[in-house]
């Protein structure tokens, strides 16, 4: 049973934490909490099923065209449901465009990939059993993007106008750094990351339409606990929800282990509104 | 001219009898339209397509014979798209816009049950293949029959193999959360209770749930001795069957009709798990042991196959029930015409047509035409040219 808790929570973790971190890179470009990030790892599973599944791609080629795919959404995304919203941000009416441009993804895929759970490709042609790839790639997938972002805001300089976007739009403007580009790049690299979610996770969760709405939600749940912008919250928290989740699985089992997991989500947030990791916001005087 | 008031009656007179003079003439050669109302698009469609493919091979059939007494049958779809507002709208279309003789549909529970209390009220004979128990009631819908058989029949069949046939009484009852799933696990479980049997465990499970080890382990653990999945997720199924797998659990699975569908098939880790798997079916479209197909379903399986209806990504229940359907209906027809209480009163006294599917009979207080000695469990890895060989236990 613990055996079967820490490889599945941590697999189903990592997913949840990438989605997490989906939400994160567009919040921090564009203060728009995108609810295309679940839609991106639903279209992560999808392509990679069709590229390597269907149309026989190598693994690679059809690795590359899915983070392609998704790329594309993201850009879609901020072109489409975010940029013309973005004046009006206190109305927060990126919640009814985001969503209108999921609803929108997921039912074109319903329509053309189909309504069924398809098989999702073996991506290495190993015997299935123990610590089985479909654990560990979601867990690698999580690692590399950790390590990845951290290179990219630390050491690079498109990194670091990132950072200066997400933390001053008007001052990175004032000082001349190109805001709409960077904030294009970010849902661009947004859209990788989600479609790397549901490529990694793609064997547990399958090639399913309905994994959009599932991702969208229970993605969210690491951001709000691990504070919103914070990706090592959003990690952290991700983690631990698999953990949760699957405990919950062994322990209720059924219907009531979503009750559980949604009971601990709302008590955390009452006693630390700004989540776990997550700094108070102060309020300018 | 001046027109008196005499001259204008006797004109209109006269137009009157001309008009009632000609009618029956035209009226004999103009075309009986047929309202259908399927699901041929959209998350519940693949029924519906299957059941398209026989229904429109009937029609022609029945038209290429010469239609009902020189009519042809005008079969008017509206695709539901799996929308019970779609379904509504289609019915209202149908009944008001084409003043249809009869509809065939919807193919889907979801859409009946918004449809059948609309066309109640239209004075239109209906008939559909939908399992949800209240979707007949000759009390309420007088004009509504089923040529198929109910959600009772259906868990009643699956219930009588495992208590009966295999002997097992201890059992585990699952489903998704979906409606489908919850309303049957509730029915089926005090039906098996009243048969004496122990239901060890009993659970509702979100069909995105990607590891149900859980709640395998939890069935196993209970002692079950077989598992008995409701869900027409193919997604979810998959997932029982996988993890009895990879736990090395020999359980029978016994239960909905989609454990043998292809794409159910196609998600399994390893073809061996499919073994020991037991869907729902129905007899007259088995393999009986030793193969054969009856005589009546080996004939049509003729046609099916010198009409180039392809049998590849659908399963043969199917499209014989929708071949079915329009061969009842223009039996009624012929015999006693196109009015809706003339087809009525026909259909209610309806005994044994022999369908491809079943033989269906009807009466004034029973519209569930379906016999329950012909829904049957079979093996699902046995699938050849969309049908079964009856599970093991079975007489030929």
């Amino acid at each position: 049973m613990v055996e079967s808790i820490v490889s599945t929570g941590l697999a189903i973790g990592c997913i949840y934490a990438l989605i997490g971190i989906t939400y994160n890179v567009m919040f921090s470009a564009s203060r728009v909490f995108s609810f295309t990030a679940g839609t991106l790892g639903m279209l992560g599973g999808v392509l990679g099923s069709l590229f390597i599944g269907r149309l026989g791609l190598p693994v690679a080629v059809g690795f590359l065209l899915a983070l392609a795919g998704g790329v594309l959404l993201g850009i879609v995304t901020e072109i489409v449901a975010v940029r013309p919203v973005l004046k009006s941000l206190d109305q927060h009416l990126y919640v009814l465009s985001t969503l209108a441009l999921a609803l929108i993804v997921q039912q074109f895929t319903a329509i053309e990939w189909g309504t069924e759970a398809r098989p999702f490709p073996r991506l290495f042609d190993i015997a299935r059993g123990g610590f089985d790839q479909q654990f560990w790639l979601p867990m690698l997938a999580c690692a590399t993007v950790i390590v990845g972002l951290e290179l990219l805001y630390r050491h690079t300089l498109i990194g670091r106008a990132f950072l200066a976007i997400a933390e001053d739009t008007y001052a990175a403007r004032a000082l001349g750094l190109p805001e709409r580009s960077l904030r294009m790049a970010s849902y661009a690299l947004a859209g990788a990351i989600g479609a790397l979610a549901g490529f990694a996770g793609g064997e547990m969760l399958l090639a399913f339409f309905g994994n959009g709405p599932m991702l969208t939600f229970y993605g969210f749940v690491p951001v709000a606990l691990g504070g919103m912008g914070n990706n090592r919250g959003a990690v952290v928290a991700g983690l631990l929800l698999g953990l949760f989740q699957q405990t919950a699985n062994f322990l209720v089992g059924g219907i009531f282990a979503s009750v559980a997991v949604f009971t601990v989500f709302i008590i955390v947030l009452l006693a630390r509104p700004e989540g776990l990791a997550g700094a108070a916001v102060q309020r300018r005087v | 001219m001046s027109l008196t008031r005499r001259q204008a009656l006797k004109s209109a007179g006269a137009v009157v009898v001309a008009s009632s003079l000609a009618k029956p003439a035209i009226a004999a050669k103009d075309p009986i339209p047929v309202g259908y109302l399927p699901a041929l698009t959209g998350p519940s469609s693949s029924t519906g397509v299957g059941i398209n493919r026989g229904i429109q091979l009937a029609v022609k059939e029945i038209n290429d014979a010469g239609g009902i007494d020189g009519r042809q049958l005008e079969l008017i779809t509206r695709d539901t798209q799996s929308d019970p507002t779609k379904a509504v709208n289609g019915a209202a279309e149908l009944t008001r816009g084409q003043k249809v003789s009869v509809v065939l549909g919807p193919v889907n529970s979801g859409e009946s049950l918004a449809v059948v209390p609309l066309l109640a009220r239209t004075n239109t004979p209906q008939v559909h293949p939908c399992w949800v128990d209240s979707l007949t009631d000759p009390q309420k819908y007088p004009m509504c029959f089923r040529n198929a058989p109910t959600n009772q029949q259906i868990g009643g069949a699956a219930n009588r193999y495992v208590m009966e046939v295999l002997k097992r009484k201890k059992v585990a009852v699952i489903s998704d959360t979906t409606g489908y799933g919850t309303a049957s696990v509730n029915a089926y479980v005090p039906m098996l209770k009243a048969k004496g049997a122990d239901v060890v465990y009993q659970g509702n499970v979100d069909a995105a749930n990607p590891d149900l080890k859980p709640e395998l382990l939890r069935m196993q653990s209970a002692g079950a001795e077989a598992i008995m999945p409701w869900s027409v997720n193919a997604g979810f199924l998959s997932r029982i069957i996988n993890t009895r797998g990879d736990m090395g659990w020999d359980v029978p699975i016994v239960g909905q009709t989609t454990l043998g569908s292809g794409q159910t098939k196609d998600l399994l880790e390893k073809p061996d798990y499919w073994a020991k798997v037991y869907p729902n079916n129905f007899r007259p479209v088995c393999y009986a042991p030793g193969g054969k197909l009856t005589d009546r379903t080996k004939a049509f399986l003729d046609r099916l196959k010198s009409a180039k209806i392809d049998m590849g990504d659908t399963l043969l229940w199917w499209i014989a029930l929708g071949y079915d359907s329009p061969h009842m209906i223009g039996d009624a027809m012929k015999a006693v015409g196109t009015e809706p209480e003339a087809i009525v009163g026909y259909l209610n006294k309806l005994k044994g047509f022999p369908g491809v599917y079943g033989d269906i009979s009807f009466s004034a207080d029973k519209h569930d035409g379906y016999p329950d000695d012909e829904v049957v469990m079979v093996e699902a890895n046995s699938l050849k040219d969309g049908a079964f060989n009856l599970a093991p236990g079975y007489s030929a």
